[in-house]
């Protein structure tokens, strides 16, 4: 692929001004971070679209940042493969190359890996609006630093992605879903033991005293676990739901909040409105339950859709001191000015 | 020198009590798997407390002297080989697993352990550590993460970067901190993902918290001989594209197989051109089933032999042949010269039939093992150092091939990391913009830079100088002549 001229000239005027820039893909994640600071001019990626190469024997898929995230994995399911971390879908203008900003993976997660594990290379434009290439589109390659993984999930902060080579995976033979009524104790031990064997495990979800799990794999295997099991069906939609975060516990919710933490992690006093990945994701949807004071778990929490008026940051959870330093030395060494998504994430960014 | 100061070395032998200076205890540390590149250190401590390396590390960030971290030594690109100003700091002591937690399938372990003892912890409780590179019973699991080691699995169980949870690291200035954390992300930049693969420029690893697997209730290896190395990389593409996934799938070419085969008696057919390991795994039932399938599908392709091991010796000897393949090379030649590049799995016909023709024109064997499955080709130059100037022209034509991995899409290293040996050929595969911002990514660590000094990321004006031999080099038809 040859640079992407328009779009490196447009940043690179952009620098010579120091103007700030709010990159931005389908629109549909914004809810996920903090306001901006100063006055930024908009740099859409929107546009820039298409799958660069789709080669399935080799198990990578290339396309551009702007490319929407159901287009790929439409593409790829029709020649029987997937994206292994699930991809979580905000609306149909979801873009790849916001998937990779925001770093989110669905509900496959715990088993299959994270979006972070399943890139391999990205283009990226550096704040002097030189197009660079980080990782390519091969499984192996240790060649400089791992540019690739450390913008995933960096909410633009280090710079516009142009386009992303992903591994994919074949898709499994089987899938079948079922959910079990059981309290929280019982549930988080079965997930557990489920776990510590191969059993095709791959989503899991507790939601007002019901388990609900999918198996996949062939059909062996999946028919091996489940025949232990019993409990009733479930469509696979709910899945997808699980995964864009689209389940009505959601759409009821004025506050999200989320903690990622260890799978035995004790509940504590929160009330957790769900908890998916495991029990390694945890959601909660009451207003009153604010983490922010008096989380002491070992894991972290994200304010993950603040849909109240009284917005208030901080959206993540604040930095021990020695990585915020490395990472104000590493959002100046991609960002000397500071005009990719200032604030964004973390406001002295 | 700073080395020469006496208060400096004063204060490191107040730190920690075991360190050498005397030539002789110097030079066992003088290489690291990279043989044929050797410097001997300023100076080797071995701490023994994660305080000690904190104290250490901030004696060395004071008086800017160079430190570099080796694990076992077992690196193939140089990336531990000391600083002949500087200080070796050798982590063997910290060779304890500290916790194993079944529950959660976790194990928090040192450094200094080695990638095996992980597996070996663990194996009775019916888990395992699952990057498995060749080294796994000497290499220590501080360099898999300094390397971001692969192995035979890693194309369906992943790399290192994928099965490690979180990290503890002392930073350059000497502070301790956590990387990573006990769920599955944490917040920020994935700082973790940065410092594997970082060859020991950004921070020391002094903890390492893995995730366990279930081991596969039963697996098999399918051990498939072919005519041609055509039949052979299509069989290859034909298994991936029919949507399975093995959990390991290894090619070797002629002279690999023999030197195997008379090395270990394995049991591969000398004839074969190339040959394919394919290592499945499931539940019986389904084993079966896929063993069935994969046959078949190996069976469209001319085939000299096929054959099928499921117990545990069988695959093992089978096994046996391709981990030990590097010693194996070594015994049909003085010295080999092992590379590391990845191609996309497509060109491999093609690259292979260029390295004969390299073979050729530098007038000296290869050896060709591949880890097939991910596309990283492992060729093994054979030469005789002590002979005239065959190693110039090993690294040359090393060098040849790693600029044909990048021709086609590729890269110089999928495992080995860049080190010493490869520096220059970063400035192929990068463009000055890349090479700088990986400068700037390592003084955001390291701004003194003292953390392992000339490894991993050439600087500018080394390109500018390599670029030149390099393009003089691609015209010269005549490799015997001297160059400069």
């Amino acid at each position: 692929m040859s640079a992407p001229e328009a779009l490196c000239e447009t940043v690179r005027a952009a620098s010579k001004r120091g103007q700030k820039l709010r990159i931005v893909g389908g629109e549909t994640r914004a809810f996920l971070g903090e306001a901006l600071v100063g006055d930024y001019e908009d740099l859409s990626l929107a546009s820039h679209e298409g799958v660069l190469s789709y080669y399935p024997a080799e198990l990578v898929v290339r396309a551009k940042s702007g490319t929407r995230v159901a287009d790929i994995v439409q593409l790829l399911a029709d020649k029987g493969q997937m994206l292994a971390f699930e991809p979580p879908v905000h609306g149909e203008s979801s873009t790849i190359g916001g998937l990779v900003a925001t770093g989110l993976s669905g509900a496959r997660r715990p088993y299959g890996g994270a979006v972070r594990d399943a890139i391999l290379g990205v283009g990226l434009i550096l704040q002097d609006g030189t197009w660079a290439e980080f990782g390519g589109q091969v499984m192996k390659n240790v060649a400089g630093y791992d540019v690739s993984r450390l913008v995933c999930g960096s909410h633009g902060i280090l710079g516009p992605v142009t386009d992303v080579s992903l591994k994919v995976l074949p898709a499994p033979e089987v899938e079948q879903s079922i959910s079990l009524e059981m309290q929280l104790a019982s549930a988080q031990a079965l997930c557990a033991s489920l776990s510590q064997k191969v059993s095709g495990l791959s989503a899991s979800c507790f939601l007002e005293d019901v388990l609900y799990l999918r198996f996949s794999g062939s059909e062996f295997l999946v028919r091996e676990s489940l025949a232990k099991l019993g409990g009733e069906a479930l469509d696979p939609l709910f899945w997808t739901q699980v995964s864009n975060q689209s389940l009505p516990v959601f759409e009821h919710a004025k506050d999200i909040w989320r903690l990622s933490v260890r799978p035995d992690e004790k509940t504590g006093d929160y009330a957790f409105g769900m908890m998916d990945w495991g029990f390694a994701q945890r959601w909660l949807f009451d207003p009153e339950s604010d983490p922010r004071k008096g989380y002491q778990g070992a894991g972290h929490w994200t304010r993950f859709c603040c849909r109240t008026s009284d917005f208030e940051a901080p959206v993540f959870q604040p930095l021990p001191t020695a990585q915020l330093s490395i990472t104000k030395g590493l959002k100046a060494a991609f960002d000397r000015q500071g005009i990719f998504n200032p604030g964004r994430m973390y406001s002295e960014l | 020198m700073p080395l020469d100061n006496s208060a400096f070395l004063t204060r490191l032998t107040q730190i920690c009590a075991d360190v050498i200076s005397d030539a002789a205890r110097l030079s066992v540390y003088e290489a690291d798997g990279l043989m044929a590149k050797r410097q001997m250190p300023g100076l080797v401590v071995l701490p023994k407390t994660v305080a000690e390396i904190q104290q250490v590390t901030a004696l060395c960030h004071e008086y800017g002297v160079p430190l570099v971290a080796r694990g076992a030594g077992t690196g193939l690109s140089g990336g531990a080989m000391p600083h002949h100003e500087g200080v070796l700091m050798v982590l063997a002591k910290f060779n304890r697993v500290l916790d194993i937690d079944a529950q959660a399938l976790t194990a928090v372990v040192q450094p200094g352990v080695t990638n095996l003892a992980i597996s070996d912890a663990v194996s009775d409780l019916g888990l395992y550590y699952a990057p498995d590179p060749s080294s796994q019973i000497a290499c220590t699991i501080g360099g898999n993460v300094a390397e971001n080691s692969g192995g035979v699995h890693c194309l369906k169980y992943g790399l290192t970067v994928h099965n490690v949870l979180s990290i503890k690291v002392v930073l350059p200035g000497g502070e301790l901190t956590e990387i990573g954390g006990q769920g599955l992300d944490s917040p920020g930049l994935d700082l973790l993902a940065l410092m594997h693969g970082s060859e020991g420029m950004l921070g020391i690893v002094v903890e390492v918290t893995v995730r366990l697997l279930p081991k596969p209730p039963s697996v098999a290896v399918l051990m498939a001989a072919f005519a041609t190395v055509e039949d052979a990389a299509i069989a290859v593409s034909d298994i991936i594209g029919a949507g399975i996934l093995p959990s390991g799938l290894e090619m070797m070419d002629s002279l690999a197989i023999q030197a195997a085969e008379d090395y270990i008696g394995a049991g591969y057919p000398t004839d074969a051109e190339a040959l394919l390991l394919c290592e499945l795994d499931g539940l019986p039932d389904e084993l079966a089933r896929l063993v069935s399938n994969v046959s078949d599908i190996l069976s469209t392709r001319q085939l000299l032999q096929l054959s099928v091991a499921t117990d545990e010796a069988e695959r093992s000897k089978l096994w046996q042949g391709r981990k030990a393949a590097f010693p194996a090379v070594g015994r049909i030649a003085p010295d080999y010269y092992c590379m590391d590049g990845t191609i996309p799995r497509r060109e491999l016909a093609n690259v292979l039939q260029k390295i004969t023709e390299l073979s050729r024109h530098y007038d000296l064997a290869v050896a060709n093992v591949f880890h097939a499955g991910d596309g990283n080709l492992h060729p093994l130059i054979l030469f005789d150092a002590n002979k005239d100037d065959e190693l110039q022209r090993a690294e040359q034509f090393g060098s040849d091939i790693l600029c044909l991995c990048i021709e086609k899409g590729g890269t110089i290293t999928g495992e080995h990391g860049v080190g010493i040996e490869k520096i220059n050929e970063m400035c192929v595969q990068f463009t000055e913009a890349e090479l700088t911002l990986f400068h700037a990514i390592k003084a955001a660590f390291d701004e003194r830079g003292i953390l392992n000094p000339g490894k991993a990321i050439p600087t500018l004006s080394r390109c500018a100088e390599f670029g030149a031999m390099h393009v003089h080099a691609g015209e010269n038809k005549f490799p015997d002549l001297e160059r400069f």
